[in-house]
């Protein structure tokens, strides 16, 4: 059989020239500005910051966030949905160019990824069910309490949060949980909690926007106490384009400057979020 | 029911007169005290369930005043109305005619799974603002990403079949590591490390084709198996017959071998596709806007996700019963030679 040979050589001709493809500085802007196109990866299921909304586009803070910058570099903007860990792993390989995704810019975080601009700043807060007898933060000591895994709800709990901005407020834990349960994103836990005070989990540790949008659509929730810490949230990129950063970071601080950050954040939160509060 | 097996000819089903059988033995070969064991057993696990807060509790109101309040009698006597409703349905649909069986069987088990959605409260308003997109984006990307994998992966499998009966042993080599890399990893553990992998050797694919791919190496590994034992299982006195009769390997193989042994391929791969069609899915962590991906992101935009899992849920059961038509009437075509 001549096909086994050719096979043969094939493979190991594909072995050989599987050198790593190498990164050039500027690489990511020139790619933007040569297609015109700057390419967002979003979290489609992270209500209000991004969302599907009734015309099965993409919605929502971050989105608008991300459609202004792109508008500020003059060129379309383009959205794909890859999964959370996808997109925190980095190594992006020009498949994406930015992430707005309410990323905190953790120490782990920017050994992959970097974080050209802060863009907001989210209030973490716990919840319980209606029926929870919890009025305070450290009543939770000892609680079955629910995060989405990966995020930094999940690494305060365990209290290994590193926030690696300027800037960012200064927090302590006071909860020691008697169980820590994972899910994949906020929303499943808020489904679990919904279920009654106790049957499966006493509290949850989310966004207070996102707890707030639930409790709007009807989840019997309340939050416990003041937020536990604030996090600073940034856009990311892929490592290797200075270039490409400091343009991002020029952008956002003109959106901050010019109320434009303000504006979407009372839109979308009813507040603003854009300062840092103590 | 009885663990003896009965070996004696009892024309009238009661106990084998030819037998010395205990009493108890004998009572329980009679299928009317084996219908009343069924009947107490029936109304034993019904009244342990507690059916004090279901629809048959308010059913009985009339009769037993509040649900909540009736105590031990009330669970009694739901669990009696219950066994009995079903008895009577199980003597009903065996006196119909047995064209008529099926599908009212089909019908009550339907209605009852229609009810349990039902007696979730859906916002059915909700469902009629999605589902079109539901349909029109993600299962048609389903359907698209599922034929285009079962048609790559029929290749493959072809290949990795004749591969694996060749005399060479490097084809052999090739096709036995292939089979077995690929049915040994988990799928979801394939198309991460396509879509996540195949970058760091510089191609960068695209979500779409990463998740066609890792589908059809993993059912092109499981279908190798399946073309295999569907060669292998066609007569060898055919493939004799052929080429005492002068015909060339291949076209033996073409016209011969593989239209026999497609009976025996049809049905597993059917098979094959069913659950391709629904570990397609999968597809749907790197970010393919497929049906369970839309599914769970058009629920959560609005909080209501049982709502668009149910839909979805739905929706794939459909896909599924189109496929299980199509290959009964392959079936039907690939059988033709067995019926004459």
């Amino acid at each position: 059989m001549k096909a086994a040979h050719i096979l043969a050589a094939g493979l190991a001709a594909a072995f050989i020239s599987t050198a790593p493809a190498t990164s050039f500085a500027g690489e990511t802007l020139d790619r933007v500005m040569d297609t015109k196109t700057l390419t967002l990866s979003s979290d489609a299921s992270y209500p209000p910051q991004s969302f599907l909304n009734d015309d099965n586009e993409m919605d929502g803070f971050d989105v608008d966030v991300a459609k202004e910058i792109a508008k500020r570099l003059g060129v379309e903007l383009k959205i794909i949905t890859p999964a959370w860990e996808v997109i925190t792993a980095g190594n992006w390989n020009g498949r994406w160019d930015i992430s707005v995704g309410s990323m905190t810019p953790t120490k782990a975080r920017a050994e992959v990824l970097n974080f050209p601009a802060v863009y907001y700043y989210t209030p973490a807060s716990f919840a319980v069910h209606t029926d929870s007898k919890v009025t305070s933060v450290d009543e939770l000591n000892g609680k079955v309490i629910g995060v989405c895994g990966g995020c930094t709800y999940e690494a305060y709990l365990k209290k290994d949060l590193v926030i690696d901005a300027e800037g960012a407020p200064p927090f302590e834990y006071q909860v020691e949980p008697g169980e820590i349960r994972s899910y994949e994103t906020d929303t499943n836990v808020f489904d679990d909690l919904r279920l009654g005070d106790g049957t499966r989990l006493d509290a949850a540790l989310s966004a207070l926007p996102t707890i707030q949008e639930a409790v709007k659509n009807g989840y019997p929730m309340k939050v416990v106490g003041d937020p536990v810490y604030y996090e600073p949230l940034a856009v990311a990129t892929d490592k290797g384009d200075p270039e490409f950063d400091a343009k991002i970071a020029e952008i956002v601080k003109d959106m901050h400057k010019d109320g434009t950050l303000k504006a979407l954040s009372e839109k979308w939160y009813g507040t603003d979020l854009t300062t840092v509060k103590q | 029911m009885t663990g003896r097996d009965n070996a004696g000819v009892r024309p009238d089903g009661g106990p084998d007169a030819a037998t010395p059988a205990s009493l108890v033995d004998s009572v329980l070969e009679h299928p009317l005290a084996q219908r009343m064991l069924l009947f107490l057993f029936g109304v034993a696990v019904f009244t342990l369930i507690d059916l004090r807060g279901t629809g048959i509790g308010e059913l009985l109101r009339p009769a037993l005043g509040a649900p909540a309040e009736s105590g031990l009698w009330g669970r009694f006597a739901m669990a009696v109305v219950l066994t009995t409703a079903i008895a009577f349905n199980i003597v009903v649909v065996n006196l119909l005619p047995r064209w008529s069986q099926v599908p009212v069987v089909w019908a009550e088990l339907l209605f009852l799974f229609l009810a349990f959605f039902y007696s979730f409260d859906l916002s059915y308003e909700f469902i009629g603002r999605k589902i079109g997109f539901l349909i029109t984006q993600g299962a048609f990307t389903t359907i698209y990403i599922s034929l285009v994998s079962i048609a790559i992966a029929s290749a493959i499998a072809m290949a990795a079949a004749l591969a694996k009966m060749s005399n060479n042993a490097m084809a052999y080599g090739v096709a036995t590591f292939y089979i077995s890399f690929f049915r040994g990893l988990p799928l979801l553990m394939q198309i991460y490390l396509i879509y996540l992998g195949l970058p760091q050797l510089g191609f960068v694919v695209d979500p779409v084709p990463a998740g066609i791919a890792a589908l059809s190496v993993c059912y092109g590994a499981y279908m190798a198996e399946i073309f295999r034992a569907g060669i292998q299982g066609v007569p060898p006195g055919q493939n004799e017959a052929a080429r005492a009769l002068g015909l060339k390997s291949g076209v033996t193989f073409r016209k011969i071998v593989l239209p026999q042994a497609m009976r025996l391929i049809v049905p597993p791969t059917g098979n094959q596709f069913i659950a391709m069609l629904k570990d397609s899915s999968l597809v749907s962590v790197v970010g393919v806007w497929e049906l369970t991906f839309l599914a769970r992101t058009q629920g959560r935009s609005e909080f209501k996700h049982l709502e668009m899992l149910i839909t979805a849920a739905l929706i794939y059961w459909v896909l599924s019963i189109c496929f299980e038509m199509l290959q009964a009437r392959l079936e039907a075509y690939y059988g033709r030679g067995e019926r004459r």
